[in-house]
């Protein structure tokens, strides 16, 4: 069974068998990942793109395989349109200040949604601040769903850029991605998209939604922390000025002039997390090896348990029921507070997040100071939902 | 008992459910704010000074069991006290729930003493001491305040 390739699920946290439900804060790795980075250490340590030595040809070899398999993942033109990131939050950056920055006058908008996580708000504030630029956002309705409705008023001329997210970490909502695109680019309109929480669950093909940039975090998808890529249009990416200055992006320095490398080396200045990318080509591989409609369709079902055993509790509500929806659940319980049930649940093995969840405007729209959320992944079982009911209906009679 | 009934004893279940002095007084000289970023917890202490005594302590939010109970067992303990004594026993409350400890913690504490077995849960001491902390900034005059 595929659990067993993930060794970290496998153990004991107060005395009793772990249930991992926090799967949208960060995922599990499986061995092979494990062993990619290790093995990078253990026998291909070296320095990337610099070495004539026997190494640090091996190294580079593996990193750039890597690009290419998250190239095949998401369905990318070219590896050369990855950029290795630490996670999504730096794509998000990276986008705001070399291609979004540029293009702003004052007065101009920038397009967001009310489920952005928190690192889909602030750089595009940050770049407001910088600009004069004022941010705009798409409305949500009770079930967590986009209201589209009022996408014509939104998109003004002066709408320069749209940030949108592709599946809500918060909620579970899956957007409908390509249609907004196709909305966007209708009033030439550039269009990224956050794509943290799709990369783990659904299909993504980056030139079907047709985005324009479209950002991957490797810790959400099974792959190491602080990887990550940025795909980005060819286009784009040439005409973009680099992000940080220093080794590795530079073809040429003098004191005069320096000439940037070529595309993506050009945004990849320093040393970077090479362990990370290597780790996360191999998750990519795994997904791929696995195969995403496999794991789609095994969340497919543990979702529809899920929400049916969550139900059975009195007193539960489930925040954001989209038609569309990961298997991702906000929920709260009548007089006890989520923090409350996180201490308690935890006492019976059972991991799930509380609080804002990095997406404190969703909160405030159901005027609640957060939730418990338990989010899952292919290798939960229908029995450790159980254990969460039960774990559940344990710290409402502590508090009955 | 196990820790966890230690952690939600009666004490605390019963002042979670009935908070004394919650809600925000119709007079006040001195308010602060306490949030706790990570777990968002939040809590308002108000109190009425006067001549340097707290003549009533009042607070409200919206927290988890432990922070609610920490309150409103704290502002029992600090009515009629001078905001001297109030600040010592902040200090001695925080000395109670850092690794060194407090000896007679009840002696010093009374009631608010219990809140001990909040330690064997570490990543909720900050539910405990934030109230401690807004009650410091009121008194220093500060608006707001953080455990982090
Ligand atoms: C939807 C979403 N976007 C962005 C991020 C940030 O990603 P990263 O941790 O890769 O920077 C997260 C996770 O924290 C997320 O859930």
């Amino acid at each position: 069974m595929l659990r067993e390739a993930f060794p970290c699920l496998h153990q004991q946290v107060n005395g009793k068998d772990l249930v991992y439900f926090d799967n949208a804060a960060t995922a599990m790795r499986p061995q092979v990942v494990i062993d990619a980075v290790n093995d990078y250490y253990c026998h291909n340590n070296a320095n990337i793109h610099r070495g004539v030595h026997c190494l640090s040809g091996r190294a580079t070899d593996l990193y750039e395989q890597a690009r290419g398999s998250l190239a095949r993942l998401i369905n990318a033109p070219s590896p050369d349109n990855l950029i290795f990131v630490r996670g999504c939050t730096e794509g998000v950056n990276l986008v705001a200040q070399t291609f979004v920055r540029e293009r702003l006058q004052p007065g101009d908008e920038i397009l967001i949604s009310h489920l952005e996580h928190h690192s889909n708000i602030v750089p595009w504030q940050i770049l407001c601040q910088q600009t004069g630029a004022r941010l705009k956002v798409i409305p949500m309705n009770e079930r967590g769903e986009l209201v589209l409705d009022q996408l014509d008023e939104l998109m003004t001329e002066r709408t320069k850029f749209m940030s949108v997210i592709h599946v809500s970490n918060a909620l579970g909502t899956i957007n409908p991605v390509k249609e907004l695109v196709a909305k966007a680019h209708a009033k030439d309109i550039p269009v990224m998209v956050d794509g943290a929480q799709a990369t783990p669950h659904l299909k993504v093909d980056v030139q079907d939604i047709g985005c324009d940039f479209y950002t991957v975090s490797g810790h959400k998808m099974y792959g190491p922390t602080g990887s990550g890529v940025l795909y980005g249009k060819a286009t784009h990416l040439e005409s973009m000025p680099p992000y940080h200055g220093g080794g590795e992006m530079i073809s040429k320095v003098t004191f005069e002039e320096t000439v940037y490398n070529k595309v993506p080396a050009k945004f990849e200045a320093g040393t970077p997390n090479i362990a990370g990318g290597i780790g996360l080509g191999a998750a990519a591989e795994f997904i791929l090896d696995v195969g995403i409609e496999a794991i789609a369709e095994r969340e497919d079902v543990l979702k529809l348990y899920t929400e049916q055993a969550l139900k059975t509790v009195k007193g539960l509500r489930i925040l954001g029921e989209a038609a569309h929806k990961s298997p991702v659940f906000s929920f709260l319980i009548d007089g006890i507070h989520p923090h409350d049930i996180g201490t308690i649940i935890d006492h019976h093995g059972v991991a799930i997040r509380t609080g804002h969840h990095c997406t404190m405007p969703i909160f405030q729209f159901f005027d609640v100071p957060g939730s418990c959320r338990a989010s899952l992944a292919f290798y939960n079982t229908e029995q450790e939902v159980d254990i969460l009911v039960e774990s559940l209906n344990q710290a409402k009679a502590m508090f009955s | 008992m196990t820790d966890l009934n230690k952690l939600y004893k009666q004490q605390v279940l019963a002042h979670n459910k009935t908070p004394h002095n919650y809600g925000e007084p119709d007079h006040w000289t001195h308010h602060a704010e306490g949030l706790n970023a990570i777990c968002g917890d939040q809590v308002h202490v108000y109190l009425n000074i006067e001549d340097d005594v707290i003549k009533a302590a009042h607070f409200a939010g919206d927290s988890c069991a432990i922070s609610m109970a920490s309150a409103s067992m704290m502002t029992e303990l600090i009515a009629e006290k001078t905001t001297f004594e109030a600040l010592h026993l902040f200090a001695a409350f925080k000395q109670m729930m850092s690794a060194e400890g407090l000896d007679q913690a009840e002696t010093v504490l009374g009631d608010v003493a219990c809140l001990v077995s909040v330690k064997k849960f570490p990543s909720r001491i900050k539910s405990a001491l934030l109230c401690w902390y807004a009650l410091n900034a009121a008194i220093h005059g500060q608006a707001t305040t953080t455990t982090e």
